[in-house]
């Protein structure tokens, strides 16, 4: 099919551009909001394969991140090779996803978000009373500490997960998901099972904010333990996705731009502000734009055929 | 007859079933044959759509059997009896809103009976469905853009999709005008034709006396009267269910 081709190139091209990006620019600065953006890539589309795909608004989106990261951090510490830790990471919180979810999952809606948050800030406390401690790198690691890598990684875990809710959102399986969070009885008595669903949904979208988390692990230098299971990793999560566009492949990807570039710009220019402004803004956003940005862009596309038409250039 | 000698489609044996204190079927026992119209009929509360949600798996009932084609399907889940070859529609119709008429299907294609793994290749079939319905040229329209009637067909198209052998119309002609019923007992006789075999319930007595090959009337929770139905409609009980004594 030729939009698949179109899609397939265009996002090939994109990625090669940002993987150039290290080799033109040497300010930190750039690289780090860069690396941020990767990272809220991952975690919103993480979080919207789940939510904005199966219809299950979870709450606990940080409780995956974070298992993922403080797994990450003390196997690699630990001595662990970082691929391996970083590996399990994502795996520990699939493990503890599936776990959860097996009761959770049988939850509907607001109860289901509500159960979520619940059991990620229980994880959030217990992590902060077990290791209260800063996880600082040790000597030797921040020795050798390079930004470069940090980047690459982040870079490749954004476009596989971009990847991965492509191909999910064109099978069998996304089909079947879109189903679920369309009509739940209709898509049973059509011979969707959609406790199974939820399932696959939920093990996709937990690996991935697992690794998301080990990534931070491999790229923050020190933090508390408890940190990476702050509910504000889930609510950017849920900000970005609605933000850029629900339920689309390309919402959260704009999403994250627009939301870590416009956060660092208002910071700077009105430091007192910044999260008044920041808050009205995307209080607007969803009010106009139900859809996102994603539906901002098609709106203005719409207009401009329209306009194009009218003037006798088609 | 020759009728009772085949092995029934469907069989249901003393289906009980309340909600609470309120008995809603009080141990209804009734086959279905292969390639028949079977319609249910009763005053409202009588227990039909509990009857339907029973036999396609989204309630449980108290105690009693459903046999489909030999296999005992009493309490599995409703995916499982659509993967069996059961497909229903809804009284209000449910379709997925934000996906176009031909995803809609597609859901009905991937996941019910002998279900397709290649979506690509599935399409075709898929097309001819909604032909088959008459929303042919409305395959990329999103379904929250039909009107009742178009919905009403993409129920059918969706749950066709599935392969059923059996086919549960649940007040299929509800809310549609007199054409349009009249082109719905059209497309239920052209199923019936291609081999599936259809129990219906329905409120609209034209449509059930036209298209029905047996009947079978429930009064609270009871069956009252079953058979042809000039049989049925003559009945006592059925009158004086409907009109009172």
């Amino acid at each position: 099919m030729s939009s698949h081709r179109k899609n397939i190139f265009l996002g090939l091209g994109i990625a090669i551009l940002l993987a150039l990006v290290p080799l033109l620019t040497k300010r930190n600065d750039i690289i780090n909001i860069m690396v941020l953006i990767f990272l809220y890539i991952c975690l919103a589309q993480s979080w919207n394969i789940l939510a904005g795909y199966t219809g299950q608004v979870s709450l606990g989106h940080a409780a995956f991140f974070g298992l993922g990261a403080i797994t990450t951090r003390i196997l690699w510490v630990g001595g662990y090779p970082f691929l391996m830790a970083f590996t399990t990471g994502g795996l520990v919180a699939v493990v503890f996803a599936l776990i959860v979810g097996h009761p959770a999952l049988r939850l509907r809606g607001i109860y289901f978000a509500i159960g979520t948050l619940g059991l990620a800030q229980i994880l959030k406390i217990t992590v902060g009373n077990i290791l209260p401690t800063v996880a600082d790198l040790p000597g030797d690691y921040i020795a050798t500490y390079n930004l470069i890598p940090r980047y690459y990684l982040f870079l490749i875990l954004a476009v596989i997960m971009v990847v991965v809710v492509y191909l999910v959102g064109h099978s069998k399986l996304g089909l079947g998901m879109v189903a679920v969070r369309e009509d739940e009885e209709a898509a049973e008595a059509s011979g969707v099972n959609p406790f199974r669903q939820k399932m696959i949904s939920l093990a996709i979208s937990s690996f991935f904010a697992g690794l998301a988390g080990g990534a931070f692990a491999f790229y923050q230098v020190s933090y508390y333990h408890d940190l990476p299971f702050s509910p504000t990793w889930t609510f950017d999560a849920l900000l970005i996705t609605f933000v850029g566009g629900v339920g689309t492949i390309v919402g959260p990807i704009i999403g994250a731009f627009f939301y870590a570039i416009f956060r660092e710009f208002f910071a700077r220019a009105f430091p007192e502000l910044h999260v008044f402004i920041f808050g009205t803004l995307f209080i607007l956003v969803v009010l106009l734009l139900p859809g996102g940005l994603v539906e901002a862009v098609s709106r203005i596309r719409r207009l401009i055929r329209a306009k194009k038409t009218d003037t006798g250039f088609s | 007859m020759g009728k009772q000698s085949k092995t029934p489609l469907l069989q249901v044996e003393k289906l009980v079933k309340s909600f609470g204190g309120l008995m809603a079927l009080f141990g209804v026992n009734f086959e279905i044959h292969p390639g028949e119209i079977f319609s249910v009929i009763g005053p409202n509360g009588s227990g039909k759509t509990t009857l339907f949600n029973i036999i396609t798996g989204f309630l449980k009932a108290n105690s009693g059997k459903v046999t489909f084609m030999g296999k005992d399907i009493t309490g599995l889940p409703p995916h499982q009896i659509c993967r069996q070859g059961i497909a229903r529609i809804f009284q209000l119709v449910k379709p997925f809103h934000q996906l176009t008429t031909l995803q809609n299907v597609m859901v009905g294609r991937a996941y019910g009976k002998d279900p397709a793994t290649n979506l690509r290749k599935s399409k075709e079939e898929v097309v001819e469905i909604l032909n088959f319905v008459g929303l042919g040229n409305k395959i990329e329209v999103v379904a929250s853009q039909l009107t009742m009637a178009e919905r009403k067909r993409l129920e059918l198209a969706r749950a066709l999709a599935a392969h059923p052998q059996l086919l549960l119309l649940d007040e299929l002609m509800a809310g549609l005008n007199s054409a349009e019923t009249e082109i719905a007992m059209e497309l239920v006789k052209k199923i019936r034709g291609s081999g599936i075999t259809v129990m219906m319930v329905e409120h609209i007595m034209k449509a059930v006396l036209g298209i029905s090959d047996r009947i079978m009337a429930l009064n609270i929770g009871e069956k009252i009267a079953e058979g042809l139905p000039k049989d049925v409609v003559k009945n006592q009980l059925v009158i004086e269910a409907y009109l009172g004594k």
